[in-house]
């Protein structure tokens, strides 16, 4: 007793200390989750059985019940949509200014502060105001473009269903240039200027400079950044909420938004399970990559 | 071209890129200081010629908005003190030692810190009801906000940690330190600023969660002001105005505390992401 207490106080019992029970309360509430996920997708889950551990098994029925659903590839297409527009909007517009504050100039570093400000709004905040701005008879957006002469008629952004989803791919993206670019600008903030010089002296000129010294030394973080993005992305959840909650008629629905829906809005656990464990698996993927595009900083 | 042209002409259109990029904040305070028939007046306008102040003491006694706040106070207060609680400990630890263990535990970390919420939520329920803590609905939220939240606050301490320098630690030890006594006396308060900093990116997560809140917590007066907004907004509102000064006094203390901390936060979000 009296060795366990001092190797706790001052040995290798303290450091073990630290780490179990942090690790313990994780695997209670992420591990132990994950898992029951899993088992619940292969059980018969309704609001009678909730309450007790011992469901009907039901193997992959509720996978082949999930797949032979009309909606289930529109909205498996609609989240690769969603994927694919939020990362590129996101990542070309976050290298756009990542570069452009790259330029020293005086109150940079301060401006580019400003442009973090998305990252720590409410995500419910900011669907409310988009979807206040991107309101059909009243938006300022629809106004704006209308102006421009882009659009003589107004969109109904939210209502109309070849919209929908571009309506919440617009604010993901407004959301997700904050990080892209701050992540961007440290990476652009370690190549050594003195490379620059040099192939100035060679005659390149800017663009052969962008295309041979800062994309290959930005690699590393390019692929950090665009996994991130694609973590982030599919976590978001809440301007599906607060702009068009999935609809018209699941226009704008996607996989993770639709998770939740059949399991607190249908009270279907099982297939809102399933539908968890297959998009986990594709977001570990993404994790994965990340993870090995950063392996060399995690290290240290 | 002379070099203050050269920097007047960036900072001109730098002003102009950050006011594109802010004016959805702007248009969120124009909107909730005008009149419901100003609102929907074509062309807008971008100025509020008549603020109507008086929208803000209506909505925060009508929409009790005093009380969602104090909810996602207490959810979010309870969650900072539990992440930094367990997580500190565990940063320390892995950036302590290196081996194969601390390789695989730092991997499970950052595997965790990746599950959507709004996927996890489901399994994460039907445990927590069978359990009985859904009694306790905010609890269960704190709970679930904390196992959420810290995998990227250890990822984001670990960095701190690291760079304060093992020699300290190990010159305490030969003063006679425990190791309890060289962690608290030594270490901690070297690595404050970023504790307090990742601290504080998780209190604005947490402020601002919405998926766990919405699904466990069924009663108004238990829940927090994300889901307060999510309620206000009906499908074919027009109170617009009314909604936009929700949202203003939502997040107006978190806009605060972000810029009265930005240079902080920024460098902190920076070094744990990515160094």
């Amino acid at each position: 007793m009296k060795t366990m207490f001092s190797s706790l106080r001052d040995g290798r019992g303290f450091d073990v200390g630290l780490v179990a029970f942090p690790m313990g309360f994780l695997f209670l509430l992420s591990g132990l989750p994950l898992l029951y996920n899993v088992v619940m997708s292969v059980q018969e889950v309704d609001m009678f059985s909730l309450g007790s551990f011992a469901r009907p098994f039901v193997g992959l029925k509720n996978y082949a019940t999930l797949f032979s659903q009309p909606e289930t590839w529109p909205i498996l297409k609609n989240t690769a949509i969603f994927v694919v527009a939020s990362i590129a909007g996101q990542f070309l517009i976050g290298f756009g200014l990542a570069l452009f504050f790259w330029n020293e100039f005086p109150g940079a570093s301060w401006l580019r502060g400003l442009f973090l400000v998305s990252w720590v709004m409410p995500g419910l905040v900011v669907g409310a105001i988009w979807n206040w701005i991107l309101s059909g008879d009243f938006g300022v957006l629809n106004y704006v473009l209308r102006s421009v002469g882009i659009i003589s008629g107004n969109i109904f952004w939210r209502s109309d269903p070849n919209f929908a989803l571009w309506a919440v791919i617009i604010a993901n993206i407004w959301l997700g240039i904050s990080f892209n670019m701050i992540l961007l600008s440290v990476g652009l903030s370690s190549i050594p200027k003195d490379l620059y010089e040099a192939a100035e002296l060679d005659g390149a000129g800017a663009w052969a400079r962008f295309r041979t010294i800062t994309l290959p030394m930005m690699r590393a973080t390019i692929g950090a950044v665009v996994s991130l993005g694609l973590i982030f992305t599919l976590q978001q959840f809440d301007l599906f909420a607060a702009i068009t909650s999935g609809g018209p008629n699941n226009a704008s629905n996607v996989a993770q938004y639709w998770a939740w829906d059949l399991s607190f809005r249908q009270y279907d656990f099982a297939q809102g399970a399933t539908i968890s464990v297959i998009m986990i698996v594709f977001v570990m993927i993404a994790s994965v990559i990340y993870v090995r595009s950063t392996r060399q900083e995690v290290r240290g | 071209m002379s070099e203050t042209l050269r920097n007047r002409l960036f900072l001109a259109i730098a002003l102009l890129l950050a006011a594109l990029y802010l004016f959805p904040l702007y248009w969120m305070v124009v909107t909730s200081l005008k009149t419901g028939s100003a609102m929907f007046a074509t062309p807008p306008s971008f100025w509020p010629s008549e603020p109507q102040w008086q929208t803000y003491a209506y909505v925060w006694e009508s929409r009790a908005v005093g009380r969602y706040l104090w909810n996602s106070l207490v959810i979010a207060l309870g969650a900072v003190v539990l992440v930094t609680a367990l997580g500190t400990g565990c940063a320390y630890v892995l950036a302590r030692y290196r081996n194969v263990w601390i390789d695989i535990g730092l991997f499970l970390i950052l595997m965790l810190q990746v599950l959507p919420a709004s996927l996890m939520v489901t399994p994460i329920f039907v445990g927590f009801s069978q359990f009985g803590l859904l009694a306790t609905p905010r609890l269960a939220v704190i709970l679930a906000i904390a196992a959420k939240a810290m995998p990227f606050f250890v990822v984001l301490v670990r960095s701190t940690f690291m760079s304060v320098p093992a020699e300290l630690e190990e010159a305490g030890l030969v003063d006679g330190n425990s190791r309890v006594g060289a962690f608290l006396f030594i270490v901690l308060p070297l690595a404050r600023n970023g504790i307090l900093v990742s601290a504080i990116l998780i209190f604005m997560q947490a402020f601002g969660e919405f998926v766990y809140s919405k699904s466990m917590i069924q009663a108004a007066e238990l829940q927090p002001a994300s889901v307060g907004l999510n309620s206000f907004m009906g499908p074919n509102t027009n109170e617009w105005n009314n909604i936009m000064a929700f949202a203003a006094m939502y997040v107006g203390p978190i806009l605060a505390l972000f810029v009265l901390l930005q240079r902080r936060i920024v460098s902190g979000l920076t070094s744990g992401a990515l160094k």
